[in-house]
């Protein structure tokens, strides 16, 4: 039916799989406009491309990929931003998007686990992209290893080791972080 | 104080335990068609911005003088570099060593 561009059956399609598409690119972009904004991108591209869809695949290891690949050129493209608005700022421009985002609170996290889990969130964003994506899922989506290894293409002991490494990441970000507030 | 750090390390490594998922806000899909029709609007715009008898015959002549201009010049070179080979094909069968007509002429001291 949406292979023939049914405007009912691609509503259907969005309105099943909307919460975890905007809650994905949440995690990946800890930014509620921006992940609005990458689940909308997310949507057209599958109404765009879904004939070519294969079925190789679950349709909701299909949709996780698009929405991961769209969240990181999401990221990329801010990134650019910030440095051309570094380059602005050398000569006097405008300097605004220099500052630090603001702490951000994940609206499914528990009360009493918020703070703690906007620290959290910021040292994920300093990872690299892969250890950041396989982090993601697994925490706030809770996909098992061969899940996020279907998505990412890897083998489940690869997204071990991937996993394996951010937590070690991480702890170094959280000293860092933690020590400093204590001085 | 170390052990404090750990501890605190260890609590924000496990604050997304057991969290929910993030509900996009409502009216999603509607948003989601109004952009969706907004940008096949505009490439409509251009597409037919392109398709206009007059656009469409400037951007073929246009292609056609680009294409016409490459030919022209490359044919160009490749008249001077014939030229030049030509030139030397003749000094060297002739053996013209004096290129002036004084070093001819003058050669009394």
């Amino acid at each position: 039916m949406l292979k023939k561009k049914d405007r009912e059956a691609f509503k259907i399609i969005v309105e099943t799989w909307q919460d975890m598409v905007y809650n994905t690119a949440l995690g990946l972009l800890q930014n509620a406009e921006d992940a609005e904004d990458t689940a909308q991108e997310v949507f057209m591209q599958v109404y765009d491309s879904i004939t070519t869809f294969k079925e190789e695949s679950k349709f909701s290891t299909w949709l996780y990929r698009i929405t991961v690949s769209k969240s990181l050129d999401h990221i990329r493209k801010k990134k650019r931003k910030k440095r051309f608005a570094f380059v602005q700022s050398l000569y006097g421009k405008n300097d605004e998007l220099l500052n630090d985002p603001p702490d951000f609170f994940h609206p499914g996290v528990k009360m009493e686990n918020k703070e703690r889990a906007a620290v959290l969130f910021k040292s994920v964003e300093k990872l690299p992209a892969n250890q950041k994506t396989a982090f993601i899922l697994n925490k706030t989506e809770g996909l098992s290893y061969g899940e996020i290894g279907e998505i990412m293409k890897l083998s489940s002991s690869a997204v071990d080791a991937l996993l394996q490494r951010a937590k070690k990441n991480l702890q170094i970000n959280l000293k860092e972080y933690y020590e400093l507030s204590i001085k | 104080m170390q052990e404090n750090i750990n501890n605190k390390i260890k609590d924000a490594l496990n604050s997304l335990d057991g969290m929910g998922q993030a509900s996009a806000k409502p009216f999603f899909f509607t948003r989601l068609e109004a952009r969706m029709q907004k940008e096949r609007n505009t490439w409509e715009k251009i597409s037919s911005f392109f398709a206009r008898p007059a656009i469409a015959f400037a951007c073929i002549c246009l292609v056609i003088m680009i294409n016409a201009a490459v030919i022209f010049s490359s044919q160009n070179t490749h008249t001077n570099v014939t030229g030049q080979n030509d030139e030397n094909a003749t000094v060297d069968e002739y053996s013209q060593v004096s290129s002036s007509f004084y070093e001819f002429v003058n050669t009394k001291p």
